[in-house]
């Protein structure tokens, strides 16, 4: 059970255009199934935040318990560059990358050497170190109360200036965004580099044997992870019209876990996306009816963590793979991905 | 100066000890069942519940067939709850131990990831039955209040809690090293294949194993629960320090952690004595100046857990 061992050197594959049409055209119909547009505001950022995410917990097998935190400092950043310093969107954004991923790079000098059990209790510590610290010096991120009236700043060309402020606007930036990381990123963990990372997770020490400086690797991959996260918080900033401690505590921490493994993170590339999808759509659907719906979304967890780990990418793919065999010659089993 | 800090010095010590039992509890998890357990802090919540339900008339049963046994005088009722929470957090402890089955062998991380939506689960569980609101656990009055020693105030609850934590701490090394019991425990621990080739069955050892180590969680509760207050979130509160401890002490060594907890409870009631916001902070910084130097922490060995 793994990524399809497949590469490719494509720039676009047909998934890629499926979701871009789909993402695409969300605004169009997310009303007409019986949701609302900000709901596809919050979707389309987690996605950005996931699908960076994966490539720690998915592709190099780091389960990372304290990414909120960095997705939380990306939105003080934004906020801040934009109150104290030059209220740009490009510059805000830019200030939410490149501050998050340098609270990334130190502390991934801290993480780099560990693995298992180590890693991911001084990621739990890690996480909470930030959390405390931006709960507690309220004369910078404004404490419990977090920071207030940030602006969802316009899109700056030269002379051209779009709004950013309905939903449907944000959502087509946040959209933007999303597509060039798609694309970076579909090239990335394709690459040779991409290769590296997937042979991290299945044995590290190997790794090592071969020349490569696992280490180095890792430090680099968190990083960039935790930039990725970073943007994403810078819009989510936007998108909340504020910055808040909550997102940075355990709980949403361990959340982004949640729906990485629940959308199959591991064996897919589109695992992130499909699982921010059910979390958030769950959380609608169920959340109407009932209140405790994070105690039955806890439950379908551990039921999918117990008989299908692959997660919504892996069953798709059983699927596929049903209707596969069944044109093909029985004898041969020709859809199981090789390990 | 140091005379007067001689109060905090309790506190972090209390602090300390249950922080270790906490972790001791994680620890022989991670020793039979390679698995972390990250519904720790739901079970320590769990146990503290427990014990409110068997002493708080308002945090209890409201029915009728219940009233005689709330009329019994508080010391009898202190000592059911000492059994009933830790019993409570250990039988959900098995259960989880039954769902953990399908993912030995595999990733550990599948492990991992089901006890963290098993914590969500309890925590919307606890939620369920008992509210978001705070419950006190109430003591025995001989176990409450303070008293005047020289010209400094301590609070008997905390010496109490040392006591008690410092004597589970000691039988749990007597049990795991005096009997044949903790034998078998520590060789699971080791090499559990080797155990299941002796005769042993290991499909009971793991899930007495992680009963245990869940009761251990829920006796921490028991005993913070008037400290800290019963929250459905307070174990969070409680077993990040615990890992903190882990790492700081090094998976598998149970002196290790005894240490690492000490010096965790001290140095947050220390600091808590002159900057009361910044106290837990301290404890981070702890964390970073060990595992800079010594990366396994003060006492860990390499194991396979870091596979």
């Amino acid at each position: 059970m793994d990524y399809p061992t497949k590469q490719t050197k494509a720039w676009v594959t047909p998934q890629i255009v499926v979701a871009i049409v789909l993402f695409g055209t969300m605004p169009l119909w997310i009303e007409a199934v019986g949701l609302y547009q900000y709901l596809g505001v919050e979707v389309i950022i987690w996605m950005i935040f996931a699908l960076g995410y994966n490539l720690l917990l998915g592709y190099t097998g780091l389960p990372s318990f304290g990414h909120g935190a960095f997705f939380g400092i990306g939105a003080y950043a934004y906020g801040l560059a934009q109150f104290e310093v030059w209220p740009n969107l490009w510059f805000c954004l830019a200030a939410a990358v490149v501050v998050t991923a340098a609270f990334g790079a130190a502390t991934a000098l801290f993480l780099s050497h560990r693995r298992g059990i180590y890693f991911a209790l001084m990621s739990i510590a890690f996480g909470q170190i930030f959390f405390f610290i931006a709960s507690k010096w309220t004369d910078v991120t404004g404490g419990e109360d977090g920071l207030l009236d940030i602006q969802r700043l316009p899109v700056e060309f030269g002379a051209m200036s779009l709004s950013t402020r309905s939903n449907v606007e944000l959502y087509y930036l946040c959209f933007a965004l999303f597509c060039v990381l798609v694309i970076l990123l579909w090239r990335l963990t394709n690459s040779p580099y991409g290769r590296v990372l997937r042979a991290i997770k299945q044995n590290e020490m190997r790794v090592s044997f071969i020349g490569y400086k696992v280490s180095v690797i890792k430090w680099s991959v968190f990083t960039l992870s935790t930039a990725i996260a970073g943007l994403a918080g810078g819009l989510f900033a936007m998108a909340q019209e504020g910055a808040y401690i909550n997102i940075m505590s355990l709980q949403w921490s361990g959340t982004i876990v949640l729906m990485v493994l629940i959308g199959g993170g591991f064996v897919s590339f589109w695992g992130p996306v499909l699982g921010v999808i059910l979390y958030f759509v769950a959380r609608d659907v169920l959340g109407a009816y009932t209140e405790a719906w994070l105690l039955w979304f806890g439950l379908m967890f551990m039921l999918l963590v117990m008989f299908k780990p692959e997660g919504l990418a892996g069953m798709w793919r059983d699927l596929l793979g049903t209707l596969v065999t069944r044109k093909a010659e029985p004898k041969g089993n020709p859809a199981k991905v090789e390990g | 100066m140091f005379y007067d800090l001689i109060p905090h010095l309790i506190n972090g010590v209390a602090l300390g000890l249950l922080f270790a039992l906490l972790a001791l509890g994680f620890m022989l998890i991670i020793g039979v069942m390679e698995v972390i357990n990250l519904a720790h802090g739901a079970l320590f919540t769990l146990g503290a519940y427990g014990a409110v339900v068997m002493m708080a008339p308002d945090g209890g049963f409201p029915y009728e067939f219940m009233q005689p046994y709330y009329d019994l005088p508080a010391i009898p009722r202190y000592v059911i709850a000492l059994i009933v929470g830790p019993l409570l957090a250990g039988v959900v402890g098995m259960g989880l131990e039954v769902c953990l089955r399908r993912t030995y062998g595999a990733d550990p991380l599948y492990g991992l990831l089901l006890t963290f939506g098993a914590a969500l689960v309890i925590e919307e569980v606890i939620r369920g039955i008992w509210g978001s609101s705070e419950y006190y656990l109430p003591t025995p009055k001989e176990i409450s209040g303070g008293f005047i020693f020289g010209d400094l105030i301590y609070s008997t609850y905390r010496i109490y809690a040392a006591i008690f934590a410092s004597v589970m701490i000691g039988m749990l090394w007597l049990f795991l090293n005096k009997t044949p019991y903790g034998a078998v425990i520590k060789a699971g621990a080791h090499d559990s294949e080797m155990v299941r080739a002796l005769g042993y069955n290991l499909k009971v050892l793991r899930l007495l194993v992680f009963g245990f180590g869940a009761a251990l969680a829920g006796v921490a509760g028991v005993i913070m629960a008037p400290i800290w207050g019963v929250r459905p979130v307070v174990g969070v509160d409680a077993v990040i320090p615990a890992f903190v401890v882990i790492v700081l002490g090094g998976v598998g060594s149970f002196w290790g952690a005894v240490s690492a907890g000490l010096m965790v409870g001290i140095v947050v009631a220390l600091t808590a004595a002159f900057l009361t916001d910044w106290s837990l902070l301290s404890m981070y910084l702890l964390l970073l100046l060990v595992v800079t130097f010594r990366s396994r922490g003060l006492a860990g060995k390499a194991s396979v857990l870091e596979a």
